[in-house]
């Protein structure tokens, strides 16, 4: 299929149009996805550095097996819908594709890189506007979301795998190749831990450029993620 | 090359036998002698032959660590190290610790000597004196009759001796010898009758089996052994008795444990080592030999303080103290502080100082590898057949005690604590007991054999110790006090900026000693002179030579190609391994293969 | 009667004729062959002359050595008079000089192929290997010849395998860990300062007693005593799910016996056997013992960050620092970046909105 060029000035994204940009399934996905990311990002946390000691019998507490299991809930569900996207960038708009294949051999996608880099410098005075995303934003969704993801995914059930043991399902596809990868376990966890923190800077320069475009781009970008429609703006 | 240092008169003309390796705490260890027409050591170079730089690693990382990197120094006096680590580090922060860490750590200690001690003398240094292939002519129940004579320990039995001996023939006959093969058997240096022979052999075998009960004071505290944990500002190991969770902790049954772990070992010592020690040195008190610097110059920095975090010689039941130039009548206080006092040289070591004629005291030590062998080498860099002792020649550093080459060690101990029978009045019965035991002088003592016994002599010591140190652990307890860290600066936010501090123990071997320096919470420095060094040591830029040199001075051999005395000599000193050993003839031709009589 | 046999060695441990039938048996079966190779495998049994073993230091600390002669079953007072022949170990050998040198020809030249090399400690290769002096000779050369013609190399503990201590950063000697020295042999990795002896005499009888390797997992340990991290096995294990820890040396926590996992255990990250095994005949461990594991058998555990750090720190491009101070330093530097953006954005929002309407219409 014919990979649109979008470009500023294109009919498309003239003052007053509306595109459909995100379908159900993608929006869908981005806020399960969001929630997944906040349940993983605290209950990780929390299992790196643990609460205060629970008094009592330790037969009467779990609080460490509850937050390890929200976090491996919290995991499959970011796991599976991670897949589902995927699938859906198979099936879905162009738009749901930019996530996975950004267009690095296309010049015209550096040049908008160009301007959006001079445009957050502010040295431009205008953005171009894009019905999805802008390359910037699609590059740092593709090194952060989809790489990011996959390998957060890989760490983080080769580290699962290690509790649940040889011929566990995550064993056998992680963690028997994952350790050796990084050294040994205690080096995953580390680079899974900082992995953690780089979800947690991408999702705070995530929802200010959102924000930020949304007021200065004029164009929608926190209603296109609720309803799937982009509204341009003179 | 001939002069006089320390009263021995070096001479390197003579024929030169050279052994390697022979190996030293952590592995490897090269012996090379001169021997005149008469088959008399002139002249004796011993070379560390190994380097692993672990004061490099140690730079940079955090003090608490220290302790676990050191420990791996030495497997063999494990735990030493890490004591000696975590002292250095309290003193460095001011740290106090616990009574009952102190007193933990003590027996960790004791328990240590004594189950070095034991291993040592039975399964590295035994087979120098003990001929196992005579064992085989014994008759089962003349030994018998012989151990009841010595000791009342119960495994005696005509039976049990013949059981034995069945057990040794048929592996004999098997023709895999083992570790037994190629031995020096038959040497005219040994000369114990078979019955003596089978005894110690017997006793090798029951030694092995019941050392590995010994350590089990470690696990209990430490976790496992070899290498157990330690902690600085006190032990690991919570104390709880009576309450909820006591199981998880030092409680009844693990202080059970460890009460009737120290009974089997003060009974081992008190009825098999040391009856084997005076039953074997009683055919060898004519060999005294090896006596090197032992009556002359000897150290100590003592240990086993009987209260906690006083370090100074009255509260420490091991003595500390140093003589110089056979001057017995003066025993010398030590300050390791004392940039005067113990210092290092590395003239004839392979490593690097801005000006090699000084020495350097261990907090401002250096420590930077420097391989370069002396023109009078004979061989290549990787083929060494003779090496050039004019030169650098070891990888061991040479530190010396206000400019004087010392002998450290457990002959060291008790002859200081010998000295002072006020303060040490057990020591004083136990080496007149054994002196009279053997009929020998006390002039005996500085010898090879001495050294041998002394070791024997103070694992008896530091069993019975154990004994007091557990005792004085339940009566703390009984006082309620049942705390065993102090986590006030724990934090490394609480230290200063800088610090410097010295920790010291008694190695099984000898005096040990940790200088370190923190900067921003980090190691700046670390320097560790451990009694191998003391002991082992390459000459000094005054030409003067350490103890291994000195002991192996005037001894005959009785073949040239079977080097049994060097040996004996040089593990008398307790260097760890009974190792293999490459000899060479003065062309550096390898010797004719003796065969297994 | 001259060589003592595998048949003898067990009859004289009390197994019956009977029950060393079915041992045969069921070797034959687990090795994949018929009922027929039983009567095969008990006649090798019978005569088979004891393996010979060298056992090697390089650059080490003994603490192997020491370990291996604290194994309770079997004792190892047994494994060197009985099951193997230990014809060459610089720790416990008899023989000296020459004599010694000659049985490593002897053994390579009688047994060429069926010996087992056992490597404590490792060769550095700096300053032409010489940091680790063996007969005037480097210690790497001794390793190569010896290992040329071995049957398998068995590498005791975290030298042989990882490299260890001396191998810990900057590593000066360049102390380099068996299997990236010798590349074509079986290698089984026994790792672990020191390792557990009766891992070590384990492995040793496993692989007497059933004539192969025990099997390995990718990184060439035996999965029989590796396959679990201490964690999965801790009886402090229910404390750390009930979010049970120790918060401070010899506190409250520490005398219940509480989790050490705030203390830095590194149970969670260590595969090993210390849990259940457990130390010197079963005495303990280190963790029963109070004290976290320091994580001994794992790959470069020297250099994961301190030993009391829950989270580790990184030593890369020359920061060190661990991960939440670092992504939580990014994480503080991204959020007061984003908080700067906005306030110029917010400006040049508001100068262009005047530009656009100037006179403020």
């Amino acid at each position: 299929m014919a990979v649109q060029v979008e470009v500023s000035g294109a009919a498309q994204t003239a003052a007053g149009r509306t595109v459909f940009v995100y379908e159900a399934p993608v929006r869908l996905w981005h806020w399960i996805n969001a929630l997944a990311i906040s349940v993983l990002a605290v209950t990780g946390y929390l299992i790196a550095s643990p609460l205060p000691s629970q008094p009592g019998e330790a037969s009467d507490n779990f609080l460490m097996g509850y937050i390890r299991f929200a976090h491996f809930a919290a995991a499959y569900v970011f796991a599976i819908g991670f897949v589902a996207r995927a699938y859906w960038a198979l099936v879905g708009n162009h738009h749901a594709r930019e996530l996975f294949v950004p267009r690095l051999a296309d010049r015209e996608w550096w040049a908008g890189m160009r301007q959006e880099l001079l445009w957050y410098a502010f040295i431009a005075r205008q953005p171009r506007k894009y019905q999805g995303h802008n390359p910037l934003a699609n590059l740092m969704m593709f090194l952060m979301v989809t790489l990011g993801s996959v390998f957060m995914i890989v760490t983080g059930f080769a580290l699962y795998g290690e509790g649940g043991q040889a011929g566990h399902w995550a064993n056998v596809l992680f963690t028997t190749w994952v350790l050796p990868l990084f050294g040994q376990s205690q080096d995953v966890h580390t680079w899974h831990h900082l992995g953690a923190w780089m979800m947690v800077v991408f999702v705070i320069v995530h929802v200010y450029a959102a924000i930020r475009e949304d007021i200065m781009s004029r164009q929608t970008m926190i209603g296109a993620i609720i309803n799937g429609e982009r509204t341009f703006r003179s | 090359m001939a002069y006089e240092t320390q009263g021995f008169k070096i001479d390197n003309s003579g024929k030169r036998v050279v052994v390697d390796p022979v190996c030293r705490i952590e592995g490897h260890m090269r012996v090379e002698v001169n021997l005149d027409s008469h088959n008399v050591i002139t002249n004796a170079v011993s070379t560390g032959t190994m380097w692993r730089g672990l004061e490099v690693i140690l730079k940079g990382r955090d003090p608490r660590d220290a302790w676990a990197f050191t420990e791996r120094i030495c497997g063999v006096c494990t735990g030493t190290h890490a004591l000696t680590s975590v002292r250095a580090v309290e003193d460095a922060l001011g740290i106090q610790i616990p009574e009952n860490a102190n007193t933990i750590r003590n027996i960790m200690q004791l328990n240590l000597q004594v189950h070095d001690h034991l291993v040592h003398f039975y399964h590295l240094h035994a087979l120098d004196w003990v001929d196992v292939v005579s064992a085989l002519a014994a008759d089962p129940k003349k030994t018998s009759t012989l151990a009841q004579s010595i000791s009342d320990w119960p495994m005696s039995s005509p039976g049990y001796f013949r059981d034995v001996q069945n057990r040794l023939k048929k592996f004999v006959e098997s023709g895999q010898l083992g570790p037994f093969t190629n031995g020096y058997w038959g040497n005219p240096a040994y000369k114990l009758p078979p019955e003596a022979n089978l005894m110690a052999v017997t006793h090798y075998l029951e030694a092995l089996d019941f050392q590995k009960e010994i350590v089990k004071v470690h696990t209990i505290f430490g976790g496992k052994n070899p290498h157990p944990n330690w902690l600085v500002g006190g032990v690991p190991c919570a104390i709880n008795l009576d309450q909820v969770g006591a199981v998880g902790a030092i409680n009844m049954e693990r202080l059970n444990l460890v009460k009737s772990i120290i009974d089997r070992t003060q009974e081992f010592v008190e009825k098999v080592y040391l009856p084997d020690i005076i039953a074997i040195g009683g055919f060898y008190k004519d060999w005294l030999y090896g006596g090197g610097l032992s009556g002359k110059s000897f150290m100590s920095y003592g240990d086993v303080p009987q209260k906690a975090n006083d370090y100074t010689a009255p509260n420490l039941l091991l003595p500390r103290g140093v003589v110089i130039n056979g001057d017995l009548g003066r025993i010398h206080e030590i300050d390791l502080r004392d940039p005067e006092q113990v210092q290092e040289f590395v003239t004839h070591s392979w490593y690097k100082y801005p000006d090699e004629a000084r020495g350097l005291h261990p907090w401002d030590g250096v420590t930077e590898p420097d391989f370069a062998l002396g023109a009078n080498t004979k061989g290549t860099r990787t083929r060494i057949e003779q090496l050039d002792e004019g030169a650098k020649y070891s990888w061991i550093k040479s530190p010396r005690w206000r400019g004087n080459a010392v002998e450290v060690g457990p002959l060291s101990r008790m002859v200081l604590g010998y000295l002072q029978p006020k303060q040490y009045p057990e020591i004083r019965d136990m080496v007149e007991r054994a002196l009279h035991q053997l009929d020998a002088p006390v002039g005996a003592l500085f010898s090879t054999l001495g050294r041998t016994a002394a070791r024997a002599i103070e694992a008896l010591y530091a069993a019975n110790l154990q004994q007091t140190q557990f005792d004085k652990l339940i009566a703390n307890l009984k006082a309620g006090d049942s705390s065993t860290a102090n986590i006030d600066k724990w934090e490394p936010s609480t230290w200063p900026s800088e610090a410097k501090g010295v920790g010291f123990t008694e190695a099984p071997r000898g005096a040990l000693g940790h200088w370190i320096r923190i900067k921003d919470t980090r190691i700046d420095n670390y320097q560790c002179v451990v009694p191998t060094t003391w002991n082992g040591s390459p000459r000094d830029p005054k030409g003067q030579i350490g103890a291994f040199e000195a002991s192996l001075m005037n001894t005959p051999v009785a073949k040239a190609d079977q080097p049994l005395e060097i040996l004996r000599t040089i593990h008398s000193f307790d260097p760890c391994l009974a190792c293999s050993t490459h000899v060479m003839s003065p062309d550096g031709q390898e010797l004719t293969q003796v065969k297994v009589r | 009667m001259s060589i003592e046999t595998f048949y003898e060695v067990m009859r004289r441990q009390g197994i019956s004729r009977r029950s060393f039938m079915k041992f045969c048996s069921l070797t034959a079966a687990s090795l994949g062959l018929g009922p027929a190779f039983a009567p095969r495998i008990a006649h090798a049994m019978e005569t088979k002359p004891r393996t010979p073993v060298i056992w090697l230091h390089g650059l080490e600390c003994t603490c192997c050595s020491e370990s291996f002669i604290r194994s309770a079953h079997p004792l190892a007072k047994d494994v060197v008079l009985s099951m193997l022949s230990l014809d060459y170990d610089d720790t416990l050998m008899a023989a000296a000089g020459f004599q010694a040198e000659a049985i490593i020809e002897d053994i390579k030249k009688k047994y060429k192929g069926n010996y087992i090399l056992a490597v404590e400690g490792n060769p550095p290769l700096n300053e032409d290997g010489m940091f680790c002096i063996h007969g005037g000779r480097p210690f790497v050369e001794i390793l190569r010849e010896t290992a040329a013609d071995a049957k398998a190399i068995i590498s005791w503990g975290a030298c042989a395998s990882w490299g260890c201590v001396q191998a810990a950063k900057p590593n000066p000697t360049r102390a380099t860990p068996v299997h990236k020295v010798i590349t074509d042999k079986p290698i089984i990795k026994v790792p672990g300062c020191p390792p557990i002896a009766e891992v070590m005499t384990g492995v040793v009888t496993y692989m007497l007693t059933f004539d192969r390797i025990p099997e390995l997992d990718r990184q060439g340990r035996p999965k029989m005593f590796y396959g679990q991290r201490i964690h999965d096995k801790c009886y402090r294990r229910p404390h750390f799910d009930g979010g049970q820890f120790v918060e401070h040396w010899d506190d409250e926590g520490a005398r219940r016996g509480y989790c050490l996992y705030k203390m830095g255990c590194k149970g969670p990250t260590t595969y090993n056997a210390c849990s259940t095994t457990r130390w010197n005949g079963g005495v303990s461990f280190p963790i029963q013992s109070g004290h976290g594991c320091i994580g001994c058998s794992e790959e470069g555990f020297w250099d994961k960050g301190g030993f009391y750090n829950r989270v580790t720190d990184i030593k890369a491009f020359g920061v060190e620092s661990n991960a939440d101070r670092l992504g939580g330093g990014v994480a503080a530097v991204a959020g007061a970046a984003v908080a700067a953006h906005a306030a110029v954005s917010a400006l040049s929002r508001a100068r262009s909105n005047n530009d656009k309407n100037p006179g403020g219409n």
